[in-house]
């Protein structure tokens, strides 16, 4: 099959963006640290309140901290909580119904929640503020109330 | 099928160029206006979204509801479902009949299998549009469960998922007479990409025909109690990203074979746009965990290994924009466009029919870069379930396909009709306020979510200081790029009514038809087996630790049943 000069040209170019493109995923993965949502551990949905610790804030000293967060309709538990400047937070969370989402406002939390699927993500809070987490995959009717909050104190 | 001249060779049917046969009319038109009629149910919904989740109009008008609907994620489905879903389907099953008939000139296979399979994809469209507005499905297009939907909602989807196997059937056996009519011929370009097309849709099709079978439907009946989110979304996306180019393709059939004969120009190269239509074909599957980069279920491999596909899925619509991009040029050139640039502003942009085109593939680059940021997997955290979602693929769908049918609309329209389109004003009216509706919305929509708005949420319900302020200027201007918008469906349907009750002058434009392919594309570009193969053998390495792990095979086969408090949830 003849393939015109021009398009060969063209077929290097395209080499080259997908290239660039390819370069500055793996860049941000392993250079920058940025990370994805990979499998954690799966527990029965209906026996949340036996297999997932109390929802809640554990401090593990030197600034780190767990959350274990879990998301029914229409809110999550707990409502809120309080972490001090440059705490780093693992957050565990998990669904009790249908499908929801984890999405923390201005960070790079971003999470799908799944019922059975417990959902990861590690960030750190540099700057005092408070920080919506809103729920972000349609979860039914009152689904736009779905909101908790995050305050960073100094 | 390269058995030789057979005695049987059927005598080549002639169609008119400036009207339709009988039997033509009938089965094109029904599939065209049934598209149009649903579009015209989907397409007003969109703009009335945009003002719902503008926060200057909701203060504006406090406790505005978008008409007739008493809830926002119920406008939603209808919008999504009928859009995405029956518009399309009908649209590119009208459509490929008809290219398929007169490129090959010869008629169906089997018309009444062609009838029975519009009877089957009416029902299901009527079925899914009654669960929605009797309130027992606003479960969006996505339906993902937990969410339970009436049961109406997924006979009606299987319904129209059997009836498009029916119409792959047809055309497969239309092409497969054709071709043993015809040894060492390659086939019609455009019949060549119809046909990548449906065999892609085949494959992409088992896996929500196995979801709704096997999971929905049966919780829906109350027959099973219990399901598994992560592997019914896993089984969704196997299907959902086959989805997208099933209806970019037909887009991809109208510039690359119509556009030529539109524009009076040729196009670059035949045999690399058969390479492309098989590139979208046998990546179209291996790619589609990037709908989930952000799920708990599937592994970081699995992701890395659809991102990479990803990638290179992008290189067919980079080839694309080449080969129609020199065609194009070809076309500026001869209408006076000198020096290396001026080509582009020398288009029949007086044309309705080629500007919808052009303005399709100008949203559609916008499109498919923004496509490609957020399947980058690490960029995609910032902006998954983000409005710049929608903002994308209303650049895609809603542009580059829904734009391009509404200008074949403006060609094929009349010829169903038999008379010429009613207003090319109109119409020019009407792609140049998409284009900057669109441009407007997108861009809107992408920018909100850069800052953080999330997609499908009613955002005139929520709680003070949810949405973050910086989103709250761009879905204001996405709302008026919907003002836009809506003024640009209003031109459309003008057409369309008037084109079918008023228009009194004869057809204008001709079929653009090419009943050849070019005689040096291989002949091995046609020989199924051998990509089909490819296909498999690349689904079965993307998706078989996909499915080993959301089915959990090493612990025999054991998802993770859960029941929402014991029954199936209704949602209002
Ligand atoms: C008149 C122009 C249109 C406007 C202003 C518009 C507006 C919108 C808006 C604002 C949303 C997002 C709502 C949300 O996330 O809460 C949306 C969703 C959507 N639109 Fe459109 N739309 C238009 C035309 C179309 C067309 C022509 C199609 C397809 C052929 C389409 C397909 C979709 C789909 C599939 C969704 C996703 C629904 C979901 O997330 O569940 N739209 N549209
Ligand atoms: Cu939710």
């Amino acid at each position: 099959m003849h393939i015109h000069k021009l398009e060969q040209y063209w077929f290097i170019a395209i080499a080259a963006v997908l290239g660039a493109f390819g370069a500055a995923l793996f860049a941000s993965i392993l250079v920058f640290g940025v990370q994805v949502p990979t499998p954690v551990s799966r527990i029965d949905p209906q026996q949340i309140s036996t297999a997932f610790p109390e929802p809640g804030l554990r401090d593990l000293g030197n600034k780190r901290y767990t959350a274990h967060f879990t998301a029914q309709t229409w809110f999550f538990t707990p409502k809120e909580i309080k972490v001090p400047r440059g705490a780093e937070v693992t957050f565990l969370v998990t669904s009790k119904d249908v499908t929801h989402g984890f999405f923390i406002e201005g960070h790079d939390v971003n999470l799908m929640l799944l019922p059975g699927q417990i959902s990861q993500a590690v960030t750190q809070f540099n700057r005092p503020g408070t920080y919506n987490i809103i729920c972000h995959e349609y979860c039914g009717a009152a689904h736009q109330t779905m909101v908790a909050k995050i305050i960073v104190t100094e | 099928m390269q058995a030789a001249h057979s005695p049987r060779r059927l005598p080549a049917l002639t169609f008119p160029s400036f009207a339709m046969l009988a039997s033509e009319q009938w089965l094109v038109g029904s599939h065209i206006l049934t598209a149009l009629a649903a579009l015209f149910l989907g397409i007003f919904l969109g703009p009335f979204q945009a003002f719902r989740r503008s926060p200057f109009f909701m203060e504006t008008f406090t406790d505005w509801q978008i008409p007739f609907f008493s809830y926002y994620y119920q406008a939603l489905t209808v919008h999504g479902v009928i859009n995405a879903l029956f518009f399309t389907t009908f649209f590119i099953v009208g459509f490929s009949y008809f290219v398929t008939q007169r490129s090959l000139e010869r008629p169906l296979w089997q018309p009444s299998v062609a009838w029975a399979a519009f009877a089957s994809i009416f029902i299901g469209l009527g079925l899914v549009l009654y669960a929605i507005m009797a309130q027992r499905a606003s479960v969006l297009y996505t339906f993902y469960p937990p969410l339970i939907a009436h049961p109406t909602f997924y006979i009606g989807l299987v319904l129209m998922v059997v009836g498009t196997w029916l119409v792959a059937l047809n055309l497969f056996m239309t092409y497969a007479s054709w071709r043993s009519d015809h040894p060492g011929e390659p086939v019609p370009l455009a019949v060549f990409a119809l046909l990548t097309n449906f065999a892609m849709w085949c494959v992409g099709t088992l896996g929500v025909a196995a979801e709704i079978l096997f999971m929905l439907l049966p919780m829906s009946l109350g027959w099973v109690k219990t399901t598994d989110s992560q592997a019914a979304r896993a089984l969704f996306w196997f299907f959902g990203h086959p989805l997208v180019y099933f209806w970019l393709i037909p887009a991809y059939v109208s510039w690359y074979t119509m556009l030529p004969k539109q524009t009076n120009s040729k196009l670059f190269s035949d045999p690399l746009g058969r390479v492309a239509f098989l590139m979208l074909m046998i990546f179209s599957t291996p790619v589609a965990v990037h709908h989930m980069f952000t799920d708990p279920g599937i592994s970081m491999v699995s992701k890395a290994i659809h991102t990479f596909f990803t990638f290179i899925v992008a290189i067919p619509s980079l080839m694309t924009a080449f080969n129609v991009g020199a065609m194009l040029e070809r076309a500026g050139r001869k209408r006076g466009g000198t020096g290396p640039l001026s080509w582009l502003w020398h288009q029949d942009f007086g044309n309705p029919v080629v500007a919808a085109q052009i303005c399709a593939m100008i949203l559609f680059i916008m499109g498919g870069f923004s496509g490609i940021i957020q399947a980058s997997l690490t960029l995609n955290i910032a902006l998954h379930n983000t409005s710049w979602i929608p903002g994308h693929f209303h650049m895609t769908l809603a542009s580059a396909t829904a734009l391009t049918f509404m200008g074949i609309t403006y060609w094929l329209l009349p010829l169903i009709r038999n008379r010429a389109l009613w207003n090319r004003k109109v119409a020019l009216g009407q792609v140049y306020t998409w284009l900057v509706g669109m441009l407007l919305f997108g861009h809107g929509m992408g920018a909100a979510g850069i800052a953080g708005a999330p997609r499908r949420t009613d955002f005139a319900g929520s709680p003070a200081g949810y949405l973050s302020v910086e989103a709250i200027p761009w879905l204001n201007s996405a709302a008026i790029g919907g003002a836009i918008l809506l003024l640009s469906s209003i031109l459309f349907y003008v057409n369309v009514i008037g084109t079918l009750a008023f228009s009194t002058k004869p057809v204008e434009d001709e079929a653009p038809i090419s009943t050849t392919g070019d005689p040096h594309a291989p002949l091995i570009l046609e020989r199924w087996s051998l990509w089909l193969g490819i296909m498999f053998v690349l689904i079965v390495i993307a998706w078989g630790p996909v499915f080993a792990q959301v089915f959990d095979f090493t612990n025999g086969f054991k998802s993770l049943p859960f029941s929402p408090m014991g029954s199936p949830m209704q949602i209002k």
